[in-house]
Protein backbone atom coordinates (compact mmCIF):
# COMPACT_ATOMS: atom_id res chain seq x y z
CA UNK A 1 0.00 0.00 0.00
CA UNK A 2 1.43 3.33 -0.88
CA UNK A 3 2.30 5.75 2.21
CA UNK A 4 -0.23 8.94 2.69
CA UNK A 5 2.95 11.53 1.44
CA UNK A 6 6.55 10.07 -0.40
CA UNK A 7 8.90 12.91 -0.85
CA UNK A 8 12.10 12.38 -2.40
CA UNK A 9 14.53 14.69 -2.59
CA UNK A 10 12.85 17.41 -3.42
CA UNK A 11 14.22 20.96 -3.95
CA UNK A 12 12.41 24.63 -4.64
CA UNK A 13 14.13 27.49 -5.59
CA UNK A 14 11.77 30.66 -6.10
CA UNK A 15 13.54 33.46 -8.85
CA UNK A 16 13.24 36.40 -7.61
CA UNK A 17 13.75 40.01 -8.84
CA UNK A 18 14.10 41.76 -12.33
CA UNK A 19 14.47 38.85 -15.21
CA UNK A 20 14.39 36.04 -12.63
CA UNK A 21 17.98 36.92 -11.22
CA UNK A 22 17.42 36.66 -7.84
CA UNK A 23 16.99 33.32 -5.77
CA UNK A 24 15.73 31.74 -3.02
CA UNK A 25 16.15 28.38 -1.85
CA UNK A 26 13.02 27.67 -0.16
CA UNK A 27 13.90 23.54 -0.10
CA UNK A 28 17.09 21.84 -0.36
CA UNK A 29 16.76 17.98 -1.25
CA UNK A 30 13.89 17.02 1.33
CA UNK A 31 13.34 13.62 1.35
CA UNK A 32 10.30 12.11 3.93
CA UNK A 33 7.48 9.25 4.30
CA UNK A 34 4.70 9.66 5.86
CA UNK A 35 2.76 6.40 6.22
CA UNK A 36 -1.21 6.02 6.07
CA UNK A 37 -3.11 6.54 8.92
CA UNK A 38 -0.08 8.65 10.70
CA UNK A 39 -0.58 12.29 12.52
CA UNK A 40 2.35 14.19 11.10
CA UNK A 41 2.92 17.25 12.44
CA UNK A 42 5.82 19.50 10.38
CA UNK A 43 7.72 22.10 12.08
CA UNK A 44 10.24 24.85 11.48
CA UNK A 45 11.01 28.93 12.43
CA UNK A 46 9.76 31.21 9.70
CA UNK A 47 11.16 30.85 6.45
CA UNK A 48 11.73 27.47 7.15
CA UNK A 49 10.31 26.10 4.18
CA UNK A 50 6.78 24.40 5.11
CA UNK A 51 4.23 26.24 3.66
CA UNK A 52 6.36 25.45 0.53
CA UNK A 53 6.50 22.27 0.84
CA UNK A 54 2.73 21.85 1.62
CA UNK A 55 1.85 24.18 -1.20
CA UNK A 56 4.24 21.67 -3.73
CA UNK A 57 2.41 18.09 -2.37
CA UNK A 58 -1.10 19.95 -3.11
CA UNK A 59 0.10 20.65 -6.38
CA UNK A 60 0.07 24.53 -5.96
CA UNK A 61 3.95 25.43 -6.35
CA UNK A 62 5.93 23.28 -8.80
CA UNK A 63 9.23 21.84 -7.23
CA UNK A 64 12.32 22.93 -9.16
CA UNK A 65 13.48 19.35 -8.70
CA UNK A 66 12.82 16.05 -6.97
CA UNK A 67 9.54 14.18 -6.63
CA UNK A 68 6.43 14.30 -4.15
CA UNK A 69 3.12 11.81 -4.47
CA UNK A 70 0.11 11.67 -2.23
CA UNK A 71 -0.87 7.89 -2.28
CA UNK A 72 0.95 6.53 -5.05
CA UNK A 73 -0.17 9.77 -7.26
CA UNK A 74 2.14 12.45 -8.52
CA UNK A 75 1.62 15.62 -6.70
CA UNK A 76 0.93 17.68 -9.42
CA UNK A 77 -1.94 15.60 -11.10
CA UNK A 78 -5.26 17.08 -10.03
CA UNK A 79 -6.15 13.31 -9.52
CA UNK A 80 -3.90 13.01 -6.56
CA UNK A 81 -6.26 15.78 -4.88
CA UNK A 82 -9.01 13.60 -4.81
CA UNK A 83 -8.74 12.04 -1.48
CA UNK A 84 -7.34 14.63 0.08
CA UNK A 85 -8.99 17.96 2.14
CA UNK A 86 -6.87 20.90 2.77
CA UNK A 87 -7.41 24.12 5.13
CA UNK A 88 -4.65 26.95 4.03
CA UNK A 89 -3.83 28.99 7.39
CA UNK A 90 -5.33 32.66 5.72
CA UNK A 91 -8.40 31.01 3.74
CA UNK A 92 -10.55 33.45 2.29
CA UNK A 93 -14.09 32.57 1.52
CA UNK A 94 -16.00 34.56 -1.62
CA UNK A 95 -17.85 36.87 1.54
CA UNK A 96 -21.44 36.76 -0.60
CA UNK A 97 -22.02 33.21 0.09
CA UNK A 98 -23.82 31.80 3.13
CA UNK A 99 -21.96 28.78 5.51
CA UNK A 100 -24.37 26.43 3.45
CA UNK A 101 -23.82 27.73 -0.11
CA UNK A 102 -19.93 27.85 0.27
CA UNK A 103 -19.62 24.37 1.29
CA UNK A 104 -22.01 23.49 -1.38
CA UNK A 105 -19.48 25.28 -4.01
CA UNK A 106 -16.50 23.77 -2.61
CA UNK A 107 -18.14 19.98 -2.14
CA UNK A 108 -19.18 20.78 -6.02
CA UNK A 109 -15.31 21.55 -6.66
CA UNK A 110 -14.23 18.45 -4.85
CA UNK A 111 -16.54 16.21 -7.15
CA UNK A 112 -19.70 15.69 -3.90
CA UNK A 113 -22.65 14.33 -5.25
CA UNK A 114 -25.27 16.57 -4.91
CA UNK A 115 -27.58 14.47 -2.03
CA UNK A 116 -24.77 13.21 -0.52
CA UNK A 117 -23.04 16.77 -0.45
CA UNK A 118 -26.51 18.45 1.43
CA UNK A 119 -26.63 15.48 4.01
CA UNK A 120 -22.96 16.05 4.61
CA UNK A 121 -22.49 19.59 4.89
CA UNK A 122 -25.82 19.73 7.75
CA UNK A 123 -23.55 17.47 9.60
CA UNK A 124 -20.15 19.43 9.13
CA UNK A 125 -22.20 22.34 10.22
CA UNK A 126 -23.35 20.85 13.14
CA UNK A 127 -19.48 18.90 14.17
CA UNK A 128 -17.46 22.62 13.76
CA UNK A 129 -20.80 24.59 15.41
CA UNK A 130 -21.87 26.80 13.09
CA UNK A 131 -25.46 24.23 12.11
CA UNK A 132 -26.73 27.53 13.65
CA UNK A 133 -25.46 29.65 11.27
CA UNK A 134 -25.81 27.83 7.95
CA UNK A 135 -27.74 31.11 6.38
CA UNK A 136 -25.21 33.46 7.94
CA UNK A 137 -23.46 35.32 5.22
CA UNK A 138 -19.52 34.28 5.46
CA UNK A 139 -18.15 37.99 5.81
CA UNK A 140 -19.93 38.61 9.08
CA UNK A 141 -17.98 35.57 10.85
CA UNK A 142 -15.24 36.16 13.01
CA UNK A 143 -11.76 34.37 12.43
CA UNK A 144 -12.62 31.61 14.50
CA UNK A 145 -16.10 30.93 12.95
CA UNK A 146 -14.27 30.97 9.50
CA UNK A 147 -11.42 28.31 10.80
CA UNK A 148 -13.92 26.20 11.71
CA UNK A 149 -15.94 26.42 8.26
CA UNK A 150 -12.34 26.00 6.43
CA UNK A 151 -12.35 22.86 8.58
CA UNK A 152 -15.57 21.73 7.64
CA UNK A 153 -14.47 22.85 3.92
CA UNK A 154 -11.83 20.35 3.99
CA UNK A 155 -13.75 17.70 5.33
CA UNK A 156 -16.51 17.69 2.58
CA UNK A 157 -15.20 14.59 0.59
CA UNK A 158 -14.37 12.74 3.48
CA UNK A 159 -10.72 12.31 2.98
CA UNK A 160 -8.63 10.28 3.50
CA UNK A 161 -5.17 12.58 4.05
CA UNK A 162 -5.92 16.18 5.72
CA UNK A 163 -3.84 19.23 5.73
CA UNK A 164 -3.76 21.28 8.05
CA UNK A 165 -1.72 24.57 7.99
CA UNK A 166 -1.91 26.54 11.39
CA UNK A 167 -5.35 25.45 11.93
CA UNK A 168 -5.74 26.99 15.48
CA UNK A 169 -4.05 30.30 14.58
CA UNK A 170 -6.10 33.50 16.12
CA UNK A 171 -8.80 31.06 17.12
CA UNK A 172 -10.16 31.22 21.05
CA UNK A 173 -9.32 28.35 23.48
CA UNK A 174 -13.02 27.20 23.30
CA UNK A 175 -12.34 27.09 19.66
CA UNK A 176 -9.07 25.19 19.55
CA UNK A 177 -10.61 22.78 21.70
CA UNK A 178 -13.56 22.07 18.80
CA UNK A 179 -10.45 21.83 16.75
CA UNK A 180 -8.58 19.81 18.37
CA UNK A 181 -11.70 16.80 19.35
CA UNK A 182 -12.05 16.96 15.78
CA UNK A 183 -8.54 16.40 14.90
CA UNK A 184 -8.43 13.43 17.54
CA UNK A 185 -11.74 12.10 15.92
CA UNK A 186 -9.98 11.63 12.51
CA UNK A 187 -6.96 10.19 13.89
CA UNK A 188 -9.11 7.46 15.55
CA UNK A 189 -11.59 6.93 12.53
CA UNK A 190 -7.78 6.55 10.71
CA UNK A 191 -7.53 9.68 8.58
CA UNK A 192 -3.82 10.86 7.86
CA UNK A 193 -2.77 14.22 9.34
CA UNK A 194 -0.08 16.63 7.98
CA UNK A 195 -0.45 19.42 10.80
CA UNK A 196 2.12 22.43 10.20
CA UNK A 197 1.62 24.50 13.22
CA UNK A 198 3.67 26.71 15.08
CA UNK A 199 1.95 25.73 18.46
CA UNK A 200 4.16 23.15 19.82
CA UNK A 201 2.04 22.30 22.80
CA UNK A 202 -0.83 21.09 20.08
CA UNK A 203 1.55 19.27 17.53
CA UNK A 204 2.44 17.33 20.89
CA UNK A 205 -0.72 16.88 21.86
CA UNK A 206 -2.00 15.01 18.81
CA UNK A 207 0.96 14.05 16.34
CA UNK A 208 3.08 10.48 16.62
CA UNK A 209 5.14 12.26 13.94
CA UNK A 210 7.10 15.30 13.00
CA UNK A 211 9.84 16.85 11.02
CA UNK A 212 11.81 19.82 11.65
CA UNK A 213 12.67 21.60 8.58
CA UNK A 214 15.26 24.77 8.99
CA UNK A 215 16.76 26.61 6.28
CA UNK A 216 14.79 24.46 3.50
CA UNK A 217 16.41 20.86 4.90
CA UNK A 218 14.77 18.26 6.85
CA UNK A 219 17.14 18.11 10.14
CA UNK A 220 14.96 15.98 12.21
CA UNK A 221 12.11 12.96 11.71
CA UNK A 222 11.03 10.60 14.21
CA UNK A 223 8.18 10.07 16.66
CA UNK A 224 7.26 12.44 19.61
CA UNK A 225 8.81 9.93 22.06
CA UNK A 226 12.27 9.54 20.47
CA UNK A 227 12.84 13.02 19.13
CA UNK A 228 11.77 14.49 23.08
CA UNK A 229 13.99 11.46 24.86
CA UNK A 230 17.29 12.83 26.51
CA UNK A 231 19.96 10.53 26.08
CA UNK A 232 20.69 8.31 28.65
CA UNK A 233 18.75 10.57 31.57
CA UNK A 234 16.13 8.61 33.64
CA UNK A 235 13.49 9.55 36.30
CA UNK A 236 12.98 6.97 39.23
CA UNK A 237 10.21 6.96 41.54
CA UNK A 238 11.17 4.37 44.23
CA UNK A 239 11.58 4.31 48.06
CA UNK A 240 14.01 6.33 49.78
CA UNK A 241 17.50 5.04 48.23
CA UNK A 242 20.53 4.22 50.66
CA UNK A 243 22.81 7.61 50.87
CA UNK A 244 26.31 5.60 49.93
CA UNK A 245 24.44 4.60 47.01
CA UNK A 246 22.86 8.33 46.31
CA UNK A 247 26.76 9.44 46.70
CA UNK A 248 28.22 7.34 44.06
CA UNK A 249 29.39 9.75 41.98
CA UNK A 250 29.53 6.98 39.18
CA UNK A 251 26.29 6.99 38.75
CA UNK A 252 24.93 10.32 39.19
CA UNK A 253 22.02 9.90 41.21
CA UNK A 254 20.59 12.79 43.30
CA UNK A 255 17.18 12.79 44.45
CA UNK A 256 14.68 15.20 43.18
CA UNK A 257 13.59 18.11 45.07
CA UNK A 258 9.69 17.25 46.01
CA UNK A 259 9.36 13.75 47.14
CA UNK A 260 6.29 12.21 46.15
CA UNK A 261 3.70 10.56 47.94
CA UNK A 262 4.09 8.29 51.19
CA UNK A 263 7.28 6.87 51.16
CA UNK A 264 8.05 7.00 47.89
CA UNK A 265 10.65 9.43 46.39
CA UNK A 266 11.70 10.79 42.77
CA UNK A 267 15.45 10.52 41.35
CA UNK A 268 16.97 11.73 38.45
CA UNK A 269 19.40 9.06 37.20
CA UNK A 270 22.28 9.43 34.49
CA UNK A 271 23.78 6.34 33.29
CA UNK A 272 26.36 6.51 30.62
CA UNK A 273 25.61 3.08 28.72
CA UNK A 274 22.95 0.13 29.36
CA UNK A 275 25.33 -2.05 31.65
CA UNK A 276 25.89 0.92 34.27
CA UNK A 277 22.02 1.20 34.19
CA UNK A 278 21.23 -2.31 35.44
CA UNK A 279 24.34 -1.86 37.73
CA UNK A 280 22.58 1.11 39.35
CA UNK A 281 19.62 -1.39 39.45
CA UNK A 282 20.89 -4.36 40.56
CA UNK A 283 22.28 -2.39 43.42
CA UNK A 284 18.94 -0.41 44.28
CA UNK A 285 17.50 -4.13 44.71
CA UNK A 286 20.62 -5.53 47.10
CA UNK A 287 19.77 -2.87 48.88
CA UNK A 288 16.22 -3.42 49.00
CA UNK A 289 15.11 -0.22 47.26
CA UNK A 290 11.39 -0.96 46.00
CA UNK A 291 11.17 0.43 42.07
CA UNK A 292 8.19 1.79 41.47
CA UNK A 293 9.00 3.15 37.87
CA UNK A 294 11.80 4.29 35.58
CA UNK A 295 11.23 6.30 32.39
CA UNK A 296 13.45 8.10 30.23
CA UNK A 297 13.81 11.72 30.87
CA UNK A 298 11.49 13.86 28.43
CA UNK A 299 11.69 17.19 27.64
CA UNK A 300 8.72 19.28 26.02
CA UNK A 301 9.03 19.35 22.31
CA UNK A 302 9.02 22.97 22.03
CA UNK A 303 12.47 22.54 24.26
CA UNK A 304 13.70 20.24 21.49
CA UNK A 305 12.66 22.20 19.04
CA UNK A 306 14.16 25.40 20.31
CA UNK A 307 17.60 23.39 20.79
CA UNK A 308 17.24 21.97 17.15
CA UNK A 309 16.88 25.54 15.57
CA UNK A 310 19.76 27.11 17.98
CA UNK A 311 22.33 24.36 16.51
CA UNK A 312 25.04 25.81 14.05
CA UNK A 313 23.75 23.84 10.80
CA UNK A 314 26.51 21.95 8.83
CA UNK A 315 27.57 23.71 5.70
CA UNK A 316 25.59 21.78 2.81
CA UNK B 1 -18.51 18.14 -15.29
CA UNK B 2 -19.25 19.00 -11.35
CA UNK B 3 -16.51 20.75 -10.71
CA UNK B 4 -16.37 22.68 -14.03
CA UNK B 5 -19.90 23.85 -13.45
CA UNK B 6 -19.31 24.44 -9.59
CA UNK B 7 -16.63 27.08 -11.10
CA UNK B 8 -19.08 28.29 -13.52
CA UNK B 9 -21.83 28.75 -10.91
CA UNK B 10 -19.34 30.52 -8.53
CA UNK B 11 -18.94 33.17 -11.11
CA UNK B 12 -22.45 33.69 -11.97
CA UNK B 13 -22.70 33.71 -8.20
CA UNK B 14 -20.08 36.82 -7.76
CA UNK B 15 -20.79 38.72 -10.97
CA UNK B 16 -24.67 38.53 -9.16
CA UNK B 17 -23.24 39.42 -5.56
CA UNK B 18 -20.74 42.73 -7.27
CA UNK B 19 -23.50 44.01 -8.81
CA UNK B 20 -22.16 43.36 -12.15
CA UNK B 21 -24.85 41.42 -13.51
CA UNK B 22 -27.60 43.87 -12.64
CA UNK B 23 -26.34 47.11 -13.15
CA UNK B 24 -25.69 45.84 -16.79
CA UNK B 25 -29.39 44.71 -16.88
CA UNK B 26 -30.64 47.94 -15.80
CA UNK B 27 -29.06 49.87 -18.44
CA UNK B 28 -30.22 47.41 -20.91
CA UNK B 29 -33.91 47.65 -19.19
CA UNK B 30 -33.21 51.74 -20.06
CA UNK B 31 -32.63 51.32 -23.37
CA UNK B 32 -35.49 48.99 -24.26
CA UNK B 33 -37.85 50.85 -22.47
CA UNK B 34 -36.35 53.76 -24.78
CA UNK B 35 -37.06 52.30 -28.00
CA UNK B 36 -39.86 50.49 -26.54
CA UNK B 37 -42.25 53.59 -25.26
CA UNK B 38 -40.66 56.78 -26.36
CA UNK B 39 -40.17 55.89 -29.40
CA UNK B 40 -43.32 55.54 -31.63
CA UNK B 41 -43.95 54.77 -35.75
CA UNK B 42 -47.20 55.43 -37.14
CA UNK B 43 -47.15 52.85 -39.53
CA UNK B 44 -50.31 52.95 -41.91
CA UNK B 45 -50.31 50.25 -44.41
CA UNK B 46 -46.36 49.15 -44.34
CA UNK B 47 -45.66 53.12 -44.61
CA UNK B 48 -44.04 55.16 -42.34
CA UNK B 49 -46.27 58.37 -41.73
CA UNK B 50 -45.12 59.89 -38.75
CA UNK B 51 -42.53 59.29 -35.81
CA UNK B 52 -42.66 61.10 -32.12
CA UNK B 53 -39.96 60.54 -29.68
CA UNK B 54 -41.03 61.02 -25.95
CA UNK B 55 -44.48 61.84 -27.09
CA UNK B 56 -43.46 65.49 -29.42
CA UNK B 57 -43.63 65.00 -33.07
CA UNK B 58 -40.57 64.05 -34.50
CA UNK B 59 -41.60 63.68 -37.93
CA UNK B 60 -40.38 65.84 -40.46
CA UNK B 61 -42.49 69.43 -41.00
CA UNK B 62 -41.87 72.56 -42.85
CA UNK B 63 -39.66 73.14 -46.01
CA UNK B 64 -37.67 69.87 -46.23
CA UNK B 65 -40.64 67.98 -44.94
CA UNK B 66 -41.08 65.98 -48.85
CA UNK B 67 -37.46 64.99 -48.97
CA UNK B 68 -37.57 63.44 -45.39
CA UNK B 69 -40.64 61.41 -45.63
CA UNK B 70 -38.96 59.40 -48.35
CA UNK B 71 -36.98 58.71 -45.57
CA UNK B 72 -38.02 54.80 -45.22
CA UNK B 73 -39.32 53.23 -42.38
CA UNK B 74 -36.51 50.25 -42.79
CA UNK B 75 -34.24 52.97 -42.65
CA UNK B 76 -35.77 54.41 -38.85
CA UNK B 77 -35.45 50.25 -38.35
CA UNK B 78 -31.77 49.86 -39.21
CA UNK B 79 -30.92 53.23 -37.83
CA UNK B 80 -32.00 52.50 -34.13
CA UNK B 81 -30.55 48.61 -34.57
CA UNK B 82 -26.99 50.21 -35.49
CA UNK B 83 -27.17 52.79 -33.00
CA UNK B 84 -28.40 50.19 -30.43
CA UNK B 85 -25.62 47.59 -31.68
CA UNK B 86 -22.76 50.84 -31.81
CA UNK B 87 -23.35 51.09 -28.12
CA UNK B 88 -23.21 47.51 -26.80
CA UNK B 89 -20.57 47.32 -28.59
CA UNK B 90 -18.36 50.32 -27.37
CA UNK B 91 -20.14 51.41 -24.33
CA UNK B 92 -21.06 47.81 -23.45
CA UNK B 93 -17.70 46.14 -23.99
CA UNK B 94 -16.27 48.79 -22.20
CA UNK B 95 -18.14 48.70 -19.20
CA UNK B 96 -18.45 45.00 -19.17
CA UNK B 97 -14.45 44.82 -19.50
CA UNK B 98 -13.99 47.77 -16.60
CA UNK B 99 -16.42 45.67 -14.30
CA UNK B 100 -15.22 42.49 -14.98
CA UNK B 101 -11.71 42.71 -15.09
CA UNK B 102 -11.30 42.18 -11.01
CA UNK B 103 -12.90 39.41 -11.60
CA UNK B 104 -10.37 36.91 -11.69
CA UNK B 105 -7.77 39.02 -9.63
CA UNK B 106 -9.45 38.09 -7.04
CA UNK B 107 -9.77 33.90 -7.39
CA UNK B 108 -6.22 34.51 -7.76
CA UNK B 109 -5.78 36.17 -4.45
CA UNK B 110 -4.25 34.59 -1.81
CA UNK B 111 -5.68 32.27 0.73
CA UNK B 112 -8.48 31.84 -2.10
CA UNK B 113 -6.88 30.54 -5.14
CA UNK B 114 -4.75 27.91 -2.58
CA UNK B 115 -8.68 26.73 -1.54
CA UNK B 116 -10.14 26.22 -5.34
CA UNK B 117 -6.42 24.35 -6.33
CA UNK B 118 -6.65 22.30 -3.24
CA UNK B 119 -9.81 20.36 -4.97
CA UNK B 120 -9.20 17.87 -7.45
CA UNK B 121 -9.41 20.70 -10.30
CA UNK B 122 -6.62 21.38 -12.44
CA UNK B 123 -5.58 25.25 -13.59
CA UNK B 124 -7.07 24.85 -16.75
CA UNK B 125 -10.37 24.19 -15.69
CA UNK B 126 -10.24 26.93 -13.23
CA UNK B 127 -9.70 29.05 -15.78
CA UNK B 128 -12.53 27.53 -18.17
CA UNK B 129 -14.58 27.45 -15.49
CA UNK B 130 -14.24 31.31 -15.10
CA UNK B 131 -14.24 32.65 -18.31
CA UNK B 132 -17.27 30.60 -19.65
CA UNK B 133 -19.29 32.20 -16.92
CA UNK B 134 -18.39 35.53 -17.52
CA UNK B 135 -18.95 35.22 -21.05
CA UNK B 136 -22.57 33.69 -20.40
CA UNK B 137 -23.60 36.11 -18.32
CA UNK B 138 -22.52 38.71 -20.78
CA UNK B 139 -23.65 36.77 -24.03
CA UNK B 140 -27.54 36.52 -21.85
CA UNK B 141 -27.23 40.54 -21.19
CA UNK B 142 -26.47 41.42 -25.24
CA UNK B 143 -29.59 38.80 -26.29
CA UNK B 144 -31.46 40.62 -23.82
CA UNK B 145 -30.20 44.21 -25.13
CA UNK B 146 -29.86 43.58 -28.62
CA UNK B 147 -32.22 40.52 -29.10
CA UNK B 148 -34.85 42.41 -27.21
CA UNK B 149 -34.49 45.94 -29.24
CA UNK B 150 -34.82 43.41 -32.64
CA UNK B 151 -37.78 42.34 -31.48
CA UNK B 152 -39.32 45.64 -30.20
CA UNK B 153 -38.72 47.37 -33.44
CA UNK B 154 -39.88 44.20 -35.62
CA UNK B 155 -42.90 43.99 -34.01
CA UNK B 156 -43.46 48.02 -34.40
CA UNK B 157 -42.36 48.55 -37.33
CA UNK B 158 -43.31 45.05 -39.38
CA UNK B 159 -40.07 45.45 -40.64
CA UNK B 160 -37.90 41.95 -39.64
CA UNK B 161 -33.93 42.60 -40.29
CA UNK B 162 -32.19 38.98 -39.31
CA UNK B 163 -29.31 40.13 -40.14
CA UNK B 164 -28.87 42.11 -36.97
CA UNK B 165 -28.98 39.22 -34.98
CA UNK B 166 -25.43 38.16 -36.66
CA UNK B 167 -24.15 41.21 -34.72
CA UNK B 168 -25.34 39.44 -31.47
CA UNK B 169 -22.50 37.21 -31.90
CA UNK B 170 -20.47 39.89 -33.19
CA UNK B 171 -20.62 41.78 -29.63
CA UNK B 172 -20.19 38.66 -27.42
CA UNK B 173 -17.42 37.58 -29.12
CA UNK B 174 -15.26 40.72 -29.27
CA UNK B 175 -16.30 40.85 -25.65
CA UNK B 176 -14.64 37.13 -25.52
CA UNK B 177 -11.32 38.46 -27.48
CA UNK B 178 -10.83 41.52 -24.97
CA UNK B 179 -11.61 39.86 -21.76
CA UNK B 180 -8.97 37.00 -22.92
CA UNK B 181 -6.39 39.91 -23.23
CA UNK B 182 -7.50 41.26 -19.86
CA UNK B 183 -7.57 37.89 -18.08
CA UNK B 184 -3.95 37.42 -19.53
CA UNK B 185 -2.33 40.05 -18.27
CA UNK B 186 -4.24 39.34 -14.96
CA UNK B 187 -2.98 35.87 -14.69
CA UNK B 188 0.70 36.91 -15.98
CA UNK B 189 0.98 40.17 -13.52
CA UNK B 190 -1.81 39.65 -10.86
CA UNK B 191 -2.92 43.54 -11.73
CA UNK B 192 -6.42 44.33 -12.15
CA UNK B 193 -5.34 48.01 -13.08
CA UNK B 194 -2.59 46.98 -15.66
CA UNK B 195 -4.93 44.46 -17.29
CA UNK B 196 -7.26 47.24 -17.59
CA UNK B 197 -4.56 49.27 -19.01
CA UNK B 198 -3.35 46.83 -21.77
CA UNK B 199 -7.01 45.70 -22.67
CA UNK B 200 -7.98 49.73 -23.63
CA UNK B 201 -4.42 50.42 -24.71
CA UNK B 202 -5.22 47.83 -27.37
CA UNK B 203 -8.73 49.31 -28.20
CA UNK B 204 -6.57 52.84 -29.13
CA UNK B 205 -4.06 50.97 -31.28
CA UNK B 206 -6.79 49.54 -33.19
CA UNK B 207 -7.88 52.88 -33.48
CA UNK B 208 -4.82 53.41 -35.47
CA UNK B 209 -4.42 50.44 -36.99
CA UNK B 210 -8.06 50.91 -38.36
CA UNK B 211 -6.39 53.48 -40.94
CA UNK B 212 -3.62 50.40 -42.10
CA UNK B 213 -4.58 51.57 -45.56
CA UNK B 214 -3.47 54.91 -45.52
CA UNK B 215 -0.71 55.03 -42.68
CA UNK B 216 0.85 52.28 -44.15
CA UNK B 217 1.44 53.09 -47.37
CA UNK B 218 3.42 56.50 -45.94
CA UNK B 219 5.93 54.38 -43.79
CA UNK B 220 9.34 53.11 -45.18
CA UNK B 221 10.54 49.91 -45.55
CA UNK B 222 11.08 49.18 -41.66
CA UNK B 223 7.78 50.41 -40.62
CA UNK B 224 5.73 49.24 -43.16
CA UNK B 225 5.82 45.68 -42.24
CA UNK B 226 6.14 46.49 -38.28
CA UNK B 227 2.78 48.29 -39.04
CA UNK B 228 1.51 45.45 -40.94
CA UNK B 229 2.42 42.88 -38.90
CA UNK B 230 0.63 44.77 -35.31
CA UNK B 231 -2.43 45.08 -37.80
CA UNK B 232 -2.45 41.30 -38.34
CA UNK B 233 -1.23 40.05 -34.78
CA UNK B 234 -3.65 42.75 -32.89
CA UNK B 235 -7.21 42.60 -32.09
CA UNK B 236 -9.10 44.68 -34.66
CA UNK B 237 -11.41 46.11 -32.35
CA UNK B 238 -11.86 49.83 -34.17
CA UNK B 239 -12.53 47.89 -37.69
CA UNK B 240 -14.67 44.92 -36.59
CA UNK B 241 -17.31 48.12 -35.62
CA UNK B 242 -18.19 48.58 -39.42
CA UNK B 243 -19.02 44.79 -39.44
CA UNK B 244 -21.50 45.52 -36.60
CA UNK B 245 -22.82 48.30 -37.99
CA UNK B 246 -23.21 46.79 -42.07
CA UNK B 247 -25.09 43.95 -40.12
CA UNK B 248 -27.25 46.41 -38.55
CA UNK B 249 -27.45 48.13 -41.65
CA UNK B 250 -28.36 45.15 -43.48
CA UNK B 251 -25.69 45.96 -45.68
CA UNK B 252 -22.83 42.88 -46.98
CA UNK B 253 -20.02 42.94 -45.04
CA UNK B 254 -17.02 44.00 -47.21
CA UNK B 255 -14.41 42.04 -44.72
CA UNK B 256 -14.60 39.73 -41.88
CA UNK B 257 -10.53 39.58 -42.07
CA UNK B 258 -10.49 42.12 -38.84
CA UNK B 259 -13.02 39.46 -36.65
CA UNK B 260 -11.24 36.47 -37.50
CA UNK B 261 -7.62 37.72 -36.60
CA UNK B 262 -9.01 39.09 -33.38
CA UNK B 263 -10.30 35.68 -32.58
CA UNK B 264 -7.28 34.18 -33.37
CA UNK B 265 -5.32 36.72 -31.21
CA UNK B 266 -7.75 35.30 -28.53
CA UNK B 267 -6.60 31.98 -29.31
CA UNK B 268 -2.82 32.46 -28.64
CA UNK B 269 -3.72 33.99 -25.23
CA UNK B 270 -4.02 29.79 -23.99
Amino acid sequence: MAPAISVSDLSKTYRTGLFGRSSVRALDGVSLTVPDGAIFGLLGPNGAGKTTLVKILLGLVHPTAGTASLFGTPARQPSARERIGFLPENHRFPGFLTAEQTLHVYGRLADVDGSARADRIAALLDKVGLGDRRDTKVKTFSKGMLQRLGLAQALLNDPDLLFLDEPTSGVDPVGRQVIRDLVLELRDDGTSIFLNSHLLSEVEKVCTQVAILRDGRLVREGTIEELTAVERVYDLTSTAIPDEIVADAALEASPDEAPSDGELRRYRVRADNRSSLNDLLDRLRSAEVAIESITPLRRSLEDYFIDVVDEEMPPS
Amino acid sequence: MRPLYGLLLLTFRELWAKKIVLGLFLISSLVLLVVTFALNLDVVEGSLEGIRLFGQNAAPSGEGAEAQTQMTLNRIVVTVESVVAGAAYWIGILLSLFASAGLFSDVQAPGRVELLLSKPVSRTQVIVGHVIGVWAAIALLTIYLMGGTWLVMSIKSGVWNPRFLLSIGIVIGMFGVMYAAVMLMGVWTESTALALIVAYGLIFISMVLAGAGEIASVLGPVGRPVFWGLYHALPNFTEVTTIVTSLSKDQAVSSWYPLISSVLFARRDF
